[in-house]
């Protein structure tokens, strides 16, 4: 009784990613674009000196060789050298500089 | 992106300089309390340096309070900052007021009038008409109708078909068509006889068409027929048929003048005073510095222009008018015989210039002086010229 509750437990928990929420899965389900439904993170690089990150929640560590970021889905550490934060607002974050890494739950 | 920065030179903002353990929290709090900061660089392990808006340093002090950091300014920059240091000069305000208004003049003005598409003699009388109506260079571009300046123009100046006035920037343009006056046209199915217009020696006749009814070396009348349009034919049988005259008589006629003597000549003489008056010219336009109402009754002015002229022959469009007016009194002046003579006939000469018609050719002149009866003297100045004397005058049915 108390495995087969687990298995379904876990059956479940397999399907289920963690962190989706209801939205999330209307949203996959309409084919809309997840940054807009929910709070994921959406992280953009563009060429190797601008990594733009959208829907952030704020910055942990600020350094001119890392930068780590933390968001809904957990903490994105981007490595380099002379990193710059171009641009921070509300929901937005540009970093520039020489970008070598973009590390997710680092 | 050089927007962005345009816009942030414009807003103004400031470069500054945090310190302390936790520079993160501090931008973290800034962001989330919509401060907008920008080129974040962190300079060592315990400080960094980023932009800020006005508005944003304003607001940060909370959140540098509570994480813990201070701020320094290092830079202020932008256009805000750069206008505060002309804030206490006054001399720069009232510089920028009158170099604005001396703009905002300068481009309400005529600078230039540019006439186009006429012939060059026709110019001074178009500008005739612009100056009685007191348009010049200098005049108000506010002021000017272009439509009544057409038509002034159109009204007051002869053979022209069409005017456009039209002001562009500083510059009026005065476009004209003019029109060729049609010739005059010899109705050759009506016929004429030529006449005399004046007494005269005829001396030459050049007979293109009709009978000519005089001959060379006669003495006509005004008004006599000289030519008859009137064609004869030899044999009486035939009748006679009517022409247009047409021909040249080449005829000397006299004009004379007589005048009495007058030993009491009126000169004009100056009496050496002078009034000057100044005026302060830009383009066409006068504004008077010194100098007031001319204060006598009689006077003679003479204008005098004194442009400035800039460097290399450059011609400017301001400098001074003088005008020396000078006192004139008129005066009885006794002359003696030959003086007097001399005055009236130049006077008799000066009268008959404005009666003889402009295609004669004065050939011969003659003086004489005779007394009348009560002592005057009379100079009687005669005029020889030639000229054409042949007129129209429609054939009359006999």
């Amino acid at each position: 009784m108390k495995r087969g509750i687990y298995r379904i437990k876990g059956a479940r928990d397999k399907k289920k990613e963690p962190g989706e929420s209801l939205g999330e899965r209307l949203a996959r389900l309409f084919e809309i674009p997840g940054e807009i439904c929910g709070n994921r993170p959406k992280v953009t690089a563009i060429g190797r000196g601008e990594v733009l990150i959208e829907n952030f929640k704020g910055i942990m560590d600020f350094q001119s060789d890392m930068i780590r970021i933390n968001t809904n889905n957990g903490i994105i550490k981007v490595t380099g050298e002379g990193l710059t934060i171009r641009e921070i607002t509300n929901d937005e974050i540009i970093i520039g500089g020489k970008i070598s890494n973009i590390d997710y739950d680092a | 992106m050089f927007l962005v920065h345009l816009w942030n030179y414009i807003r103004g903002y400031v470069i500054i300089i945090v310190t302390g353990r936790g520079i993160e929290r501090f931008i973290n709090i800034c962001s989330k309390r919509q401060i907008l900061l920008w080129d974040i660089e962190r300079a060592d392990a315990a400080s960094a340096t980023m932009k800020a808006s006005i508005r944003g340093f304003r607001l940060m002090r909370p959140a540098a309070k509570k994480s813990g950091c201070r701020v320094h300014i290092k830079k202020r920059c932008g256009l805000p900052f750069f206008l505060y240091r002309f804030k206490r000069r006054k001399g720069f305000k009232v510089g920028l007021v009158i170099f604005s208004a001396l703009l905002m003049l300068s481009v309400s003005i005529i600078w230039d009038i540019e006439v186009i598409g006429c012939k060059p003699e026709m110019i001074p009388e178009i500008m005739s008409v612009l100056n009685a109506d007191n348009i010049g260079r200098g005049s108000f571009k506010i002021k000017l109708d272009p439509k009544i300046i057409a038509k002034k123009i159109a009204l007051n100046v002869e053979q022209i078909a069409w005017v456009g006035v039209e002001v562009r920037g500083v510059k009026l343009f005065i476009t004209i068509k003019d029109s060729i006056e049609p010739p005059v046209l010899i109705k050759n199915d009506e016929a004429f006889n030529i006449v005399a217009e004046r007494d005269g020696l005829v001396k030459k006749m050049e007979v293109y068409a009709g009978t000519p009814q005089i001959k060379e070396g006669e003495t006509v009348r005004k008004g006599q027929v000289l030519v008859s349009g009137r064609l004869e034919s030899k044999n009486p049988e035939f009748g006679s048929r009517d022409v247009h005259a047409l021909g040249k008589i080449i005829a000397r006629t006299w004009y004379e003048e007589s005048m009495p003597v007058s030993m009491v000549y009126t000169q004009k003489l100056k009496t050496g005073k002078i009034h000057k008056t100044v005026y302060f010219r830009f383009l066409d336009r006068r504004f008077k510095i010194s100098g007031g109402d001319v204060p006598f009754e009689m006077y003679e002015t003479v204008t005098e222009d004194k442009m400035v002229t800039g460097p290399f022959g450059l011609k400017l469009p301001i400098g001074l008018t003088v005008e020396n007016s000078s006192e004139v009194v008129e005066k009885q002046v006794e002359l003696t015989l030959d003086e007097a003579i001399d005055v009236t006939i130049e006077k008799a000469k000066e009268n008959l210039h404005k009666r003889i018609p402009a295609d004669s050719t004065v050939v011969d002149e003659m003086i004489k002086q005779y007394e009348a009866d009560n002592g005057t003297i009379y100079i009687q100045v005669v005029y020889e010229c030639e000229e054409d004397i042949a007129g129209l005058e429609p054939v009359t049915e006999k």
